[in-house]
């Protein structure tokens, strides 16, 4: 249920503005931090800017996007919405400057896979990338924690999909709409363009649905505006409506501006500036990423054997415990 | 992690091991699970992220809390509630003996534990009595969502890595290999369980998947199409047959109990995955209506005075 999900709790914002707001402070922050000996004059020379940043996120939606569609064997569109949700979330408090979004992409991929049960193995899943595959899969297999963790382990999300199925059976079956599978093209059609907009993180599934299915109607000239303020809402739902209709009418328009084209021009000299400014920490191809990975590993093992001698020595000390779940 | 002192380990797990801790601030004692990534080329296991998702939207009595995630080294740790004890240590405590509205009581609390999973569409795939937490107070809840799945869709055979452990507990269309059963396989185990809790000895205790399926045959008859509709279309219904049974008679597979309680039971065990009572069936079931009602958690046994008991071998190597 979506009210006690923790996409209701905790992803969901109540404007675009504090969502910049967010994304500039990711901003900021970063350039605070590895910006110390650069001129405040002169920083977005070095850095990219906040609207930067945001362009640059838009081109690898808009490779995720490509990405998934492409994808073999092919993807249930539940994987593509979800992999959109966890590639959002992580750059409202991350600056793609710390982490390239075109390895964070693949990361979301791969781990929504996962999580929607679409089962593909790591070698299936690198036949679909060109390039160094053994560099690829170390990149999504060293990424997959610390996404995890930016998404506070937020991992289950609620797609607009299900419930255009809802709203589809339900028209069928108390609206007198002819043919109501008609609007099943240009649904799809506005929902993918939604994903690749904010409206996903402003409002309910169940309303970015509606949106979707009303605007499927309006481009076949057909009206359900009494189905929805007689049928949906009803008697009892008058109160909220006037609040929908808003909802609507705010989703239709930002996704009309998912339509607008990107400068090709101005994302490849963005390319090159991130590829400069990118933080060689995280840079995989960097040496301080390689010896850093290294370290983790070495370490985790320190503390996997440390911990497992102090069982030896717990274990039959008086604690007196019995193993209580053998599946745990 | 900090925040948590480790006191000693208290199980072992597919995908690490678990600890008991205490909250360094408040007190409060926690389960600690460490994920061990053992299978670096998949990343971390689809069964952590099964377990993560379903947890973080339940929230219910009688269903295990998950309290908070630590990241540690290449892993994490889940952090949850601690129940001392489990009904697989209560069904083999001869010390203390379930009485019939104690026996209602287990039920009813596992039946509102499954009813509220499946109506939040998870269904569990693991039911059994080590999986079945007892808390403090007395009360059960449902633990390990290693295999519960969030939505109820085809299911490709392949993530069943330690079966081993809930074989006795499955239901027969799993058995046949089934790919698209439903929720009805977690009334199964509950069928399963409801006996051993009068029987206190497992209903269904097979050695191999063959001999599984062997005995649930002996003991409720050969199935046919009629009492199970779809078997020959099942994937490996015709790479085995068995001799034919006629069953059981049902005073023989769980003798002395009431006609209701074998009456819910008989509803639980059958072929037909369709045909089984669902949760919230059950809980309106005669059963829980008759005398003796289930009792209050003041009369059900606490941790403390239950006995704890070793597992018996095979459970104990939970193949990875």
């Amino acid at each position: 249920m979506f009210p006690n999900s923790t996409q209701c709790k905790y992803w969901m914002f109540t404007s675009e503005d504090e969502l910049n707001k967010l994304r500039e402070n990711a901003n900021t922050k970063h350039i605070q931090m590895y910006g110390r000996h650069v001129n405040d004059a002169h920083k977005f020379d070095i850095f990219l800017t906040p609207d930067e940043e945001r362009l640059m996120v838009r081109k690898y939606e808009l490779n995720l996007r490509d990405f998934c569609k492409k994808f073999q064997p092919p993807m249930l569109r539940c994987v593509v919405g979800t992999a959109f949700h966890y590639f959002k979330r992580f750059y409202i408090h991350n600056s793609v400057m710390n982490y390239h979004p075109k390895e964070i992409m693949v990361t979301c991929v791969f781990l929504a896979c996962k999580v929607e049960e679409f089962n593909v193995s790591m070698t299936q899943f690198l036949t679909n990338i060109k390039g160094d595959r053994e560099k690829a899969s170390d990149i999504i297999l060293n990424n997959e924690l610390l996404l995890m963790q930016q998404l506070s382990f937020h991992l289950a999300i609620h797609n607009p999909f299900r419930p255009v199925e809802g709203l589809l059976i339900d028209i069928k079956t108390r609206c007198t709409l002819n043919d109501p599978e008609r609007l099943r093209p240009g649904t799809e059609h506005f929902l993918e363009r939604a994903l690749l907009t904010d409206a996903i993180l402003l409002y309910a599934p169940s309303q970015v649905a509606l949106a979707a299915v009303l605007h499927a109607a309006s481009k076949l000239q057909e009206n359900l505006d009494s189905y929805v303020t007689d049928t949906l809402f009803g008697v009892e739902g008058r109160g909220k409506l006037e609040e929908l209709i808003e909802a609507v009418r705010s989703i239709r328009s930002m996704v009309k501006m998912a339509d607008s084209v990107i400068d090709k021009n101005q994302l490849k000299l963005l390319e090159k500036k991130l590829e400069k400014c990118r933080n060689p920490e995280n840079n995989p191809d960097s040496e301080i990423y390689k010896q850093r990975m290294q370290a983790m590993l070495y370490d985790d093992d320190e503390v996997y054997s440390q911990i497992s001698s102090d069982h030896q020595n717990r274990d039959n000390s008086a604690l007196n415990m019995s193993i209580t779940s053998p599946g745990a | 992690m900090n925040q948590y002192t480790v006191l000693g380990r208290i199980g072992e797990g597919a995908h690490g091991y678990v600890m008991k801790g205490v909250n360094k601030f408040t007190g409060t004692e926690v389960a600690l699970k460490k994920l061990i990534i053992k299978n670096l080329d998949e990343g971390i296991p689809v069964n952590v992220m099964r377990e993560i998702a379903s947890l973080q939207v339940l929230n219910s009595d009688y269903i295990v809390k998950l309290l908070n995630i630590i990241p540690h080294g290449m892993g994490f740790v889940l952090v949850m509630e601690y129940l001392p004890s489990s009904l697989y240590d209560v069904l083999r405590d001869t010390d203390n003996p379930l009485n019939e509205a104690q026996i209602k009581c287990y039920m009813k609390m596992l039946l509102f534990g499954v009813k509220y999973m499946h109506e939040n569409h998870i269904m569990h795939r693991d039911l059994k009595p080590a999986n079945l937490l007892i808390a403090q107070d007395g009360t059960l809840k449902i633990a390990d969502f290693g295999l519960a799945r969030i939505y109820v869709k085809n299911e490709p055979n392949r993530q069943y890595s330690h079966q081993v452990a809930t074989r006795w507990y499955r239901a027969p269309e799993l058995l046949y290999g089934s790919h698209n059963y439903t929720t009805a396989v977690d009334m199964w185990a509950v069928g399963c369980i409801m006996s051993e809790l009068y029987n206190k000895t497992p209903l269904f205790p097979g050695e191999t998947d063959i001999e599984q399926l062997a005995i649930v045959l002996h003991t409720l008859g050969t199935p046919n199409e009629e009492s199970w509709p779809g078997l020959a279309k099942l994937p490996d219904y015709n790479k085995i047959t068995f001799s034919y049974s006629s069953g059981l008679s049902w005073n023989a597979i769980v003798p002395d109990i009431a006609d209701e309680s074998l009456d819910l039971i008989k509803n639980f065990l059958l072929y037909n995955h369709c045909k089984r009572l669902n949760a919230r069936e059950a809980l309106n079931h005669a059963y829980f209506f008759i005398k003796p009602l289930a009792c209050s958690l003041t009369e059900m046994l606490k941790p403390d005075s239950i006995k704890p008991c070793e597992m018996p071998k095979f459970e104990e190597f939970d193949l990875i």
